[in-house]
């Protein structure tokens, strides 16, 4: 059990001007969740590194449990680590695989059996203990990495994509069993993903980068419901959210001649941002209305049946140029291909963005 | 009822007929290159191998006969007489502890080569490779004076140096390459379980190299133990005679009694050299084959 505290690290890569991670600020609660998550090249995996202690710290520190660990090796930090490819050792048998750590640690015989016993009953290993690697499937393997974790009873566990190797199906089941397991054993974990919904269902927490610098760190709903910017509100929900930057106008934000009303004050703090505003809204905060309503004409291109609703895609013509949208309606009134359909986002739904420095208004 | 899997248009597609029969002309061609070669070199083995039963009358006589009786006496006269016995002992001594030594430092300098990074890495590396390039023969008179000045003539210790010395380069090349392509998460996920870099290479990159350093040392095991101008040059002087490998022995066979020479011997004795690689090939075939490619490939 263990805090986690990222003060101001950063990691410069040799060679290179831009920061891997610029200034990382981050506290991790005992016990938390955490899952850092962005696009690839965002600096969420050189973070879990620097943690894990296989990269470099060149400024700022990284406290575990308040002790400032920045240029310990590995294995004085008592952390265990999950890789995306499993990284397990091809020439031992499972038991053995999870039994190293504590071997090196000189724990006893009897006590590594109990340790590695209780994590094989945990994680439905048992029968396959004497077992090699190359005679298990993808789910088994992760299985083990999580296992080899876990007899190590670490203060913070760390886990780099460790769902990316699976099937589709198999990922949806062992993330639950991820989450669950976490929340058993109570062991602070920092999670690295590029998925938004493996963010979004795992985490108490959520932590979004690009581009080495944090963008922002709340829980999923937060984040879904009040992202910090641009960049968090396209990121984060599938589909995307719609955000189009148009021109401000009196009284509200002009899509082509249809004015999206909005408040004084937030024509007024858009206004900083110049004469236009991004404005986003997510596809379920939508409502398909007649023509005559004032909507927004939307010809539909694609229309994703997903069983319970549907996602419709499709463009509108948004000052001389043809912008696209996604919406989502329930199954009874989906529309057909090349037809016109008539959208108007609810104004309690709206995020505004101001369109200069790209922050929520 | 059936399920309907035709596609809802036909597209024509590519008859796999004349594609199969092209593969199969191909693979026709590649077969009976393989057989030719396989010929060759089985044939001599086979010649060589009937040949240390003939007498010196059949040898000479034509090479397709068989041996009239089974002269059993050609292998026990070499064994014996020309001390093949005593310079196969002398061989197997000198290369098993040449060869470990070739490979324990091989194997270690080419994984710290392959994965860690400083300055003059490349330099090393490039040192060690640059050694493939010198011919034995090149390098032959002065090896000579620096073994000699370092007392180191005549002895076994000396020889095996300069086995490993010579082993070194493509040892290092081929082992290099091979721990390049192990997986680094493995070797991070085994630091972080707390092993250090001695424990590491020993207990997890080791093993996971198992192919490629079986390999390696088979190629060593077959080049030392036949390795004839590096003896000759540095086994030399009083007693030298007790301490000769197999193939100065063998060599000796044929030149000592001149016209006389006793061909039937020395057959026997040349297959006595050749046996013990077939074997320790054989036995080791399937590993040589996953070394040699899987460091190429991945």
């Amino acid at each position: 059990m263990a805090t986690v505290t990222y003060a101001k690290a950063s990691r410069v890569y040799p060679g290179t001007e831009r920061p891997a991670v610029n200034e990382l600020q981050l506290d991790i609660a005992d016990g938390e969740f955490l899952v850092l998550v962005g696009p690839s090249g965002c600096g969420k995996s050189t973070s879990l590194r620097m943690l894990a202690g296989l990269e470099d710290v060149d400024g700022g520190q990284i406290l575990i449990d308040g002790r400032d660990v920045t240029h310990l090796p590995p294995k004085a930090r008592d952390i265990a680590m999950v890789f995306q490819n499993y990284a397990l050792y091809p020439h031992m048998s499972v038991y053995e695989n999870m039994a190293f750590a504590l071997k090196l640690r000189k724990t006893s015989k009897a006590e590594i059996d109990r340790r590695v016993k209780e994590a094989a009953g945990l994680l439905q290993l048992e029968e396959y203990l004497s077992r090699k690697p190359k005679a298990l499937s993808g789910g088994q393997r992760q299985r083990v990495a999580m296992g080899r974790a876990i007899v190590r009873e670490p203060q913070v566990f760390l886990m780099d994509e460790p769902l990316s190797n699976l099937d589709a199906k198999l990922r949806v089941q062992t993330r639950s069993q991820i989450a669950s397991l976490q929340a058993k054993l109570g062991i602070t974990t920092v999670y690295v993903t590029h998925d938004q919904v493996e963010a979004m269902t795992m985490g108490h927490r959520v932590a979004v980068m690009l581009d080495g610098n944090l963008q922002q760190v709340d829980t999923p709903r937060a984040l879904y419901d009040t992202p910090k910017n641009v960049f968090v509100a396209g990121f984060m929900g599938s589909p995307a959210m719609n955000l189009k930057t148009v021109s401000l106008v009196d009284g509200g934000a002009d899509f082509a001649g249809i004015v999206l009303p909005l408040t004084r004050e937030q024509i007024e703090a858009a206004r900083t941002g110049g004469d236009k505003v991004t404005v986003g809204f997510r596809p379920e905060d939508t409502d398909i209305v007649a023509a005559s309503e004032g909507g927004l004409p939307i010809v539909v291109e694609l229309v994703e049946d997903l069983g319970s609703d549907a996602n419709v895609y499709g463009h509108a013509e948004i000052g001389g140029t043809s912008e696209r949208f996604v919406v989502r309606t329930d199954r009874r009134h989906m529309p057909n291909m090349g037809e016109t359909i008539y959208v108007k986002p609810r104004p309690d739904k709206i995020h505004l963005f101001n369109a200069q420095t790209t922050d929520r208004i | 009822m059936a399920i309907d899997t035709k596609p809802a248009s036909k597209s024509a597609a590519p008859s796999p007929e004349k594609t199969r029969r092209e593969v199969n002309i191909l693979a026709g061609f590649g077969h009976a290159f393989l057989a030719v070669w396989a010929l060759l070199i089985i044939a001599p083995l086979i010649w060589t191998f009937l040949a240390s039963f003939k007498s010196n009358e059949e040898i000479f006589g034509d090479a397709w006969t068989m041996p009239g009786a089974l002269r059993l006496d050609n292998w026990t006269r070499a064994w014996s007489e020309a001390h093949v016995g005593q310079y196969f002992l002398n061989s197997v001594f000198v290369v098993a502890l040449s060869t470990a030594g070739t490979m324990l430092l091989g194997a270690m300098a080419a994984y710290v080569l392959a994965r860690y990074s400083f300055w003059g890495n490349r330099i090393i590396y490039y040192l060690f490779v640059s050694g493939l390039a010198f011919p034995v023969f090149l390098a032959l008179v002065p090896l000579f004076f620096v073994v000699r000045n370092l007392g180191l003539l005549n002895s076994y210790l000396g020889l095996i140096l300069v086995y490993i010395a010579y082993s070194l380069p493509f040892t290092v090349f081929f082992l290099a390459a091979f721990f390049k392509s192990l997986p680094n998460s493995v070797a991070e996920a085994a630091t972080m379980d707390g092993a250090s870099h001695t424990r590491l290479f020993f207990q997890v990159m080791m093993p996971m190299a198992r192919s490629g350093l079986i390999s390696i040392t088979i190629f060593n095991v077959i080049g030392q133990w036949n390795q004839y101008l590096l003896p000759l040059a540095l086994l030399q002087g009083e007693g030298a005679e007790d301490k000769w490998v197999l193939t100065q022995g063998i060599a000796n066979i044929s030149t000592s009694a001149g016209f006389d020479a006793d061909w039937g011997g020395l057959f026997a004795a040349l297959t006595m050299a050749i046996l013990p690689m077939i074997v320790i090939y054989a036995i080791f075939q399937r590993q040589i084959q996953s070394g040699l490619t899987s460091g190429a490939v991945k």
